[in-house]
C-alpha cells in the first residue's frame, strides 16, 4: 500500500506517490522567466531556492484550463520541480501491486500504469518520464 | 144791419096786415061797386101777401140751397167751395149759418190737410220703421250669427279650457314628480355627502396607516439592508474558515507528506493528519454550505429588498391614490353639497311650482267657470236675439201693416178736395 497523491490533470485522475513530494505550498508568487518556453511557467521562491514551475496539462498535452493554486513541490531527487495540475484532491492508500497497462486508446505520457480506487481509475504518474519529457523539449 | 128771419116775417106780416087796412080805407074812394070792394080788399091783402111771400121765401131758399149745396158738397168731400151768400141789406141766421160752415169747412181742410200730411208721414215713418226694422232684423240676423259663433267659439273654449286644465294637472303632477324626484336627489346627495365623508375619514384612516407601514417598510429594508450587510460579515467569516479549513487541509497533506518520511514512526502522525485532513474537509464543505447558504439568504434578501422597494414604490403610489382619492372625497363631498343645496332649492323652488299650480287650477277652474257663465249667457243672448228677431219680424209686419193703413187712410183722406179744381 503507498500513500499517494490524487488530482486532475484534463478529464482524468492521475496519481503520484508521496515519496516524490518534497511539500505542497499554496498559492507562492510566481516569478516570469524570460525566455521561457513550452510548459515552463514561471519560478517560485521555496524557502530561498528558486524552482522552475512546470504546466502537467500543458507538458502532456492534457485539456483543461482549471489549475489549482496550490502547487506540488518534487524532491530533490526530481530537481525540486514545481508541478501545476487540474486540481489537488487528496491523499490516499492505493495498492499499486497490480497496475493495470495503460490502455494504448489513451495513449497517455508518463503514466506507469492504471490503478483502482472505488472503481475509478487513476493514472499513476511517472516522474522520470516526466524529467525526460522536459529534458526532450529543451533541447 | 143784421134782421132776424123771424121779425122779417113779422115785418111781412105786417105789411099785409097794413096794406090790407089801406085797401079797404082807399077802396071806397075807387068808383067800384060795393059788392066788389070787399073782394077787392081781399083780392089785393092776397095779392101783396103772395108778393112778399114770394120775395121772402125765394130770398130764404136761395140762401138755403147754396147752404144745402155747399153742406152736400161738404159731404162728399169736397172742401174747395167756399159759401158766398148774395149780401142782402138785411143779413140774417142764414149768413151766420155760411159763415159758420165756411168755418167748419176751413176747420176740416186743416183737419184733411193735416190728416194728410201725417197720414204721409205716418207712412213715410212706416217705410223707415220697415226698412228700419228689416236692418235691425239683418242685423239681429247678423248678430244670431255672431252670437252661434261665440257659442261656438265658447265650446272650443270650453274645450281648450278642459284640456288645459287636464295639461295642467299632468304639469303639477310633473312638478310633485319633479319635487319627489328633488326631494331624493337632496337626500342621495345628503348621503352621499356622509358617506364621502365617511370615505374620506376612511381614506385619512387608510392614509395614515400607509404612512405607518410606509415607514415600517422603510425601517425593514433598513433592516435587510443592515441584514445583508451582516450577511456579508458572515461571508466574510466564512471565507476566512475557508481559508483556515484550506490551510488546514494543506497542512494534514504536507503532514502526511512528512510522516510518510518520517517512515514507520511518522505512522500514528499520518492517522492524525488523515483526521485532519476530513475535518478540514468537513470544514470546508460546511463552510462551503455556510457561503451557499448565505449566498441563498443574500440573493433572498436582496430580492426581499427590491420587493420591499417595489413595495415601497407602490406604496408610494397607493399612498398618492389614497391622497387623490382624499382628495376625490373632498371634491365629491363639496359636489354633493352643491348638488343637495341646488336640490333643496328645486325641492323649494317646486314647492312655489305647486303653490303657482294650484293658483292656476284654481284660476282655470275660475276661467272655466267663467266660459261656462258665458256659454250660459251667450245661450241667453242668443235666445234674445233670436226673440229680438222674432220681435223684429213682427215690428216689421206692424210697420207694412202701418204703412197699408196709412196708405188706407191716405186714401181715405184723398177723397176730401181742398182745393178747387179748375
Amino acid at each position: 500500500m503507498t500513500l499517494t497523491l490524487l488530482f486532475t490533470l484534463g478529464e482524468e485522475i492521475y496519481g503520484l506517490e508521496i515519496s516524490a513530494i518534497q511539500e505542497i505550498v499554496e498559492d507562492p508568487p510566481l516569478y516570469y522567466v524570460p525566455r521561457a518556453e513550452g510548459a515552463l511557467v514561471g519560478a517560485i521562491n521555496f524557502h530561498s531556492q528558486v524552482l522552475a514551475v512546470i504546466d502537467l496539462s500543458a507538458l502532456l498535452g492534457l485539456p483543461g484550463e482549471k489549475r489549482d493554486h496550490r502547487r506540488v513541490v518534487l524532491t530533490p531527487q526530481f530537481k525540486s520541480l514545481v508541478l501545476t495540475v487540474g486540481s489537488i484532491h487528496r491523499i490516499v492508500n492505493l495498492d499499486l501491486s497490480e497496475l493495470q497497462p495503460t490502455p494504448s486508446s489513451t495513449g497517455g505520457k508518463a503514466v506507469r500504469g492504471v490503478a483502482n480506487q472505488d472503481e475509478t481509475p487513476i493514472n499513476l504518474l511517472d516522474t522520470n518520464e516526466v524529467i525526460d519529457l522536459l529534458r526532450n523539449q529543451s533541447t | 144791419m143784421r134782421v132776424e128771419i123771424s121779425y122779417k116775417f113779422i115785418v111781412g106780416f105786417l105789411v099785409v096786415v097794413v096794406s090790407g087796412v089801406i085797401v079797404n080805407l082807399v077802396v071806397p074812394y075807387l068808383q067800384i061797386p060795393p059788392e066788389f070792394q070787399q073782394f077787392f080788399s081781399v083780392a089785393c091783402a092776397l095779392v101783396v101777401g103772395l108778393i112778399i111771400g114770394a120775395v121772402f121765401s125765394r130770398a130764404f131758399t136761395a140762401n138755403i140751397r147754396r147752404l144745402t149745396s155747399v153742406g152736400d158738397q161738404i159731404s162728399q168731400g169736397n172742401l174747395s167751395e167756399t159759401i158766398q151768400l148774395k149780401e142782402g141789406r138785411f143779413p140774417d141766421e142764414t149768413s151766420d149759418l155760411a159763415k159758420s160752415m165756411n168755418h167748419i169747412q176751413e176747420s176740416l181742410r186743416a183737419l184733411v190737410g193735416d190728416i194728410r200730411g201725417i197720414a204721409f208721414k205716418v207712412a213715410g215713418s212706416a217705410q223707415n220703421l220697415s226698412s228700419t226694422s228689416q236692418e235691425v232684423s239683418a242685423s239681429a240676423q247678423e248678430v244670431a250669427h255672431t252670437v252661434n259663433q261665440i257659442n261656438r267659439g265658447a265650446e272650443t273654449q270650453a274645450e281648450m279650457v278642459e284640456k288645459s286644465k287636464r295639461i295642467f294637472n299632468d304639469v303639477a303632477r310633473s312638478i310633485n314628480q319633479v319635487a319627489t324626484a328633488a326631494s331624493k336627489v337632496a337626500e342621495s346627495a345628503h348621503q352621499t355627502v356622509d358617506t364621502a365623508w365617511s370615505g374620506s375619514e376612511l381614506a385619512g384612516a387608510s392614509l395614515d396607516s400607509i404612512r405607518q407601514v410606509l415607514v415600517e417598510a422603510q425601517s425593514s429594508s433598513q433592516q435587510m439592508f443592515n441584514f445583508i450587510g451582516q450577511l456579508q460579515r458572515i461571508s466574510k467569516f466564512v471565507e476566512v474558515i475557508n481559508g483556515v479549513a484550506q490551510k488546514t487541509n494543506l497542512l494534514a497533506l504536507n503532514a502526511t507528506i512528512e510522516a510518510a518520511r518520517a517512515g514507520e514512526y511518522g505512522r500514528g502522525f499520518t492517522v492524525v493528519a488523515e483526521e485532519i485532513r476530513k475535518l478540514a474537509d468537513s470544514t470546508t464543505i460546511s463552510a462551503n454550505e455556510i457561503t451557499t447558504l448565505v449566498e441563498g439568504i443574500r440573493t433572498e434578501g436582496h430580492l426581499v429588498q427590491s420587493s420591499m422597494g417595489q413595495v415601497i414604490e407602490e406604496m408610494e403610489i397607493g399612498r398618492e391614490a389614497v391622497d387623490r382619492t382624499n382628495h376625490a372625497f373632498s371634491q365629491i363631498t363639496q359636489n354633493a353639497e352643491v348638488t343637495r343645496s341646488k336640490a333643496t332649492n328645486i325641492a323649494e323652488l317646486t314647492a312655489q311650482q305647486i303653490s303657482s299650480a294650484e293658483q292656476i287650477t284654481r284660476a282655470i277652474d275660475e276661467i272655466d267657470k267663467v266660459v261656462s257663465d258665458n256659454a250660459a249667457a251667450t245661450e241667453q243672448v242668443s235666445a234674445t236675439t233670436q226673440k229680438q228677431s222674432a220681435s223684429m219680424e213682427e215690428l216689421a209686419m206692424s210697420a207694412q201693416n202701418l204703412s197699408t193703413m196709412s196708405e188706407s187712410m191716405l186714401q181715405i183722406v184723398k177723397r176730401f178736395k181742398l182745393v178747387k179744381e179748375e
